[in-house]
């Protein structure tokens, strides 16, 4: 267990007064609360700072941890203290915090935040409490959008045991995902999240979908867009050509003088909506050939030199 | 299960996010959530809208924002959630046509 400086994790000195405190603390906490970071260590911060701030706004947390701290200063062995190992994981306090103020959770303080993440939600009833929300993404192929599908996920879902103390375990759940799922839309299922105490109900599981993204397709809204390599004489003189779908491959015209840029409808060959399927758009790209040969570079100066073509015509405007 | 219609009304809101109906009701006045319906006995929500509370009742609590600065936190929220995935599509696009 390793002993946390909670003056260093709100960079405050150890002699700062509340008010310099509370700052330090809200500073922070609009900083890193999950709600408002994206970045990914932000709601082990969170907890680091609010547990902190728990202990330091408090005077008599504060003397207790400060008669700690300069206990500590003089020798690093903590092999003095039997500090209560807790092997839970789902604790929003770290062990040390445990160890000196007690398990909130088992001190009868009344439940935990339902969020994980929070220490100020604390309820007013005291035992009967909804069990923990689950909240975990759910990585979906975009073939899987065009109808529905089972999927299996397993997540890991914070479980009491008989003698006290929380461990987690794997949970495996078949779940149905219906057809026209769109990127960030969440699942919930009822009661498959954590345990409830006092006999309140488990709590829910969220599922967050996460688009996993395609190596040919590209999604804008509804529509799917594939990028079409043309050699630039299949642009001049049009060409037809096998384009790949989400569900097979479709015929597709490409027209004479076509243009890197354009783009060419496939109407239907989109995702599935609620509203109806959207299109497939075929954006075409003209790609030089990376060498060519002695034959090939006699027929490009046999154009370049008969062509009247300025694409740089814009410049002199 | 049926999970093309995972609406939910007041009541089962309330439960599912723990909070008291009047918080709701606030959540609601100030447009941070607008459900379906015109009062609480006709009220849907979605999915979604248990997601946006629950932030709602965190950030309330957790930085002691008030209401009106929570409709506005949130909104702002969204629209960079919205601009962060519109650049990271654009970005992939992009790839396809440049070489790095």
């Amino acid at each position: 267990m390793d002993f946390q400086d909670y003056y260093k994790i709100l960079s405050v000195a150890p002699d700062a007064d509340s008010k310099t405190i509370k700052t330090a603390y809200r500073k922070l906490a609009r900083k890193y609360h999950p709600d408002v970071s994206a970045q990914s260590e932000a709601e082990e911060k969170f907890k680091q700072i609010s547990e902190a701030y728990d202990v330091l706004k408090d005077p008599q947390k504060r003397a207790q941890y400060d008669e700690l701290r300069e206990y500590g200063a003089q020798s690093h062995d903590g092999s003095r203290r039997q500090y209560s190992q807790s092997s839970s994981k789902q604790n929003d306090f770290s062990d040390f915090f445990s160890s000196i103020f007690g398990d909130p959770r088992r001190a009868g303080h009344g439940g935990f935040s339902r969020e994980g993440f929070s220490h100020k939600g604390f309820s007013q009833d005291g035992f009967a409490n909804k069990g923990q929300d689950i909240e975990t993404d759910l990585p979906i192929f975009l073939e899987d959008t065009l109808t529905n599908t089972s999927k299996t996920i397993s997540y890991s879902l914070p479980q009491r045991h008989a003698r006290g103390g929380v461990r987690n375990i794997n949970k495996t759940l078949n779940v149905k995902i219906p057809a026209g799922v769109a990127d960030g839309e969440r699942i919930r299922l009822k009661g498959q999240g954590g345990q409830g105490t006092g006999g309140a109900p488990r709590g829910d599981l969220y599922l967050r979908i996460r688009m996993v993204p395609h190596p040919l397709f590209d999604v804008e809204a509804h529509n799917l867009i594939i990028t079409v390599p043309l050699a630039p004489w299949e642009a001049a003189l049009g060409t037809s050509l096998e384009v790949p779908t989400l569900s097979g491959k479709i015929k597709l015209t490409i027209p004479a003088n076509s243009q890197t840029g354009q783009r060419l409808r496939i109407k239907g060959k989109g995702l599935v909506r609620k509203d109806g399927r959207g299109d497939l758009y075929a954006l075409l790209k003209v790609v030089m050939p990376a060498s060519v040969s002695e034959e090939t570079k006699k027929h490009w100066q046999k154009l370049a030199a008969s062509a009247a073509f300025d694409p740089k015509m814009e410049w002199r405007k | 299960m049926d999970l093309n219609a995972q609406y939910f009304s007041f009541e089962e809101l309330c439960n599912a996010t723990q909070t008291p109906s009047q918080t709701i009701i606030e959540i609601i006045n100030y447009g941070i959530v607008e459900p379906e319906g015109s009062g609480p006995e006709t009220w849907l929500f979605n999915t979604q809208m248990i997601s946006v509370t629950k932030k709602a009742c965190r950030l309330h609590r957790d930085l002691e924002i008030d209401w009106s600065g929570i409709a506005l936190a949130i909104s702002l929220l969204e629209e960079l959630d919205q601009l962060r995935d519109e650049n990271q599509r654009l970005r992939n696009r992009l790839k396809r046509f440049f070489d790095e």
